[in-house]
């Protein structure tokens, strides 16, 4: 594990460092504090660090209110060295963002001690943030294909709606429907339905650009929004995806199982400041189209009203045999 | 280098502790001692000045440093007397501060002989 030393002796720089090298620590040693604190703030810098509390440029202290206030996305545990012994001067050094102190010169022993106390709040906070991260992730992807859910996927899609409506550019929608899909689960099993769905969700996020959104609208819908992307290339652009889908069959645990996916397309510049639930409406009934001319197709979404502020009425969206 | 050891006992320094402290790495120690012999004398310029011309701050920041050293090698008589320079000058104490300083160099001038006649014996 790395370490960082600050220290502006030589000689107490050279005796932790042997010490600290011994214990196995990848030890970085400075000597004053700016450059302490411009290590400890690098992304990757180290995440302990045995700080002298008088130092030229910047103290001890100083080099903890520093990085507590700049080093936000892992944490740095800080161990103040001082001969000070007050229990003001105590104070002050642990509120200026230290964890620790250690009064000089050190014994090797409880230097050790103390370290390996850091690395253990240290680990604890990894384990806080990968459970934080496992809990965000849970609450914005779709647990079975990794794609966004529905309720980050309308988001994503309302913000880049908005941003394109302010930039005067275009966002396309893509709401595919897996063809068919109900057979596959009434023949082949839910788990193999399942194992449909992951493998088409891979197939959609490798055929998009990495800054396009792909989520799963529902059961086995999904929906992509490709960002600044011009309505004269949406319909070029669905039936890459499409295609990209229905390369070849899925192999599954019950053997290989051919998919296709039909999709309604819609270019937002078309349809001036329509809300995203219109567009979606759209998109869906473009869809329709796409099932009722035979799937594995892609339609376009046509406007009736293309003027800013209108709302169209509302098209019907009969029940229809996905 | 046992014999230096016990020689140096009950003088201006604790060999023992030193060796504990540098966990009997005679190599470090002996290289702790050349960088306190190099480093030292611009630590101890530093203050001599300071102390002549009454510039309190640097009195305390320059035996600040010297106190380091030397409590980092044991040196516990020298760190001492480091020490009380160090706490005349935060406090601004002008009186008496040449005698400290006189007190704290004899502190020194007692440690010299036994640094270089541990570097003597750690050549050979």
């Amino acid at each position: 594990m790395k370490i960082l030393i600050a220290d502006d002796d030589r000689l107490s720089r050279k005796l932790l460092e042997k010490i600290l090298q011994r214990a196995g620590y990848d030890v970085i040693a400075v000597e004053n504090g700016r450059q302490a604190a411009e290590q400890l703030c690098e992304q990757d810098g180290p995440r302990l660090a045995l700080l002298d509390w008088m130092m030229p440029e910047l103290d001890g202290p100083g080099v903890c209110r520093v990085v507590r206030r700049h080093r936000k996305l892992s944490y740095v545990h800080m161990i103040l060295l001082t001969s000070k012994e007050s229990k003001e001067d105590v104070i002050q050094g642990l509120q200026s963002g230290a964890d620790d102190y250690l009064i000089k010169p050190c014994d090797p022993e409880e230097l050790e001690a103390r370290l390996r106390t850091g690395q253990r709040i240290l680990q604890l906070e990894d384990k806080l943030v990968e459970a934080r991260e496992d809990m965000r992730f849970n609450a914005t992807h779709d647990t079975l294909t990794g794609l966004f859910n529905r309720r980050v996927i309308l988001d994503l899609l309302g913000r880049e709606l908005a941003r394109t409506q302010r930039e005067q550019g275009c966002t396309s929608i893509l709401m595919g429907d897996v063809d068919y899909f109900k057979k596959v689960n009434d023949t082949y099993g839910h788990m193999v339905g399942d194992e449909v769905l992951m493998e088409i969700a891979r197939r959609l996020l490798a055929s998009v650009r990495s800054y396009d959104f792909v989520g799963r609208y529902g059961g086995e819908e999904f929906l992509i929004v490709l960002n600044s992307c011009a309505g004269s290339f949406a319909l070029a652009r669905a039936e890459e995806i499409r295609k990209s889908v229905a390369q070849g069959p899925v192999q599954t645990s019950r053997g290989l199982v051919a998919v296709t996916v039909s999709f309604g397309v819609l270019s937002s510049k078309d349809w001036g400041a329509r809300t995203v639930e219109d567009l979606l409406r759209e998109t869906d009934a473009a869809l329709y189209s796409s099932k009722a001319g035979g799937r594995n197709c892609c339609k376009v979404a046509k406007p009736n009203v293309v003027l800013q502020g209108t709302v169209a009425p509302p098209l019907a969206s009969p029940g229809r045999t996905r | 280098m046992q014999k230096t050891a016990q020689n140096t006992s009950g003088l201006a320094f604790s060999f023992v502790e030193l060796l504990d402290r540098v966990e009997n790495d005679h190599e470090l120690l002996r290289d702790l001692l050349v960088i306190f012999k190099q480093d030292y004398p611009r630590h101890l310029l530093s203050l001599k000045g300071a102390v002549f011309c009454s510039g309190m701050k640097q009195v305390q920041a320059s035996s600040h440093a010297l106190k380091g050293m030397l409590s980092n090698l044991a040196m516990a008589r020298a760190a001492d007397a480091a020490a009380d320079l160090e706490q005349m000058g935060r406090n601004g104490e002008g009186a008496g501060l040449k005698e400290a300083l006189a007190h704290f160099e004899q502190e020194i001038a007692d440690l010299m002989p036994v640094v270089d006649s541990y570097l003597e014996g750690a050549r050979r």
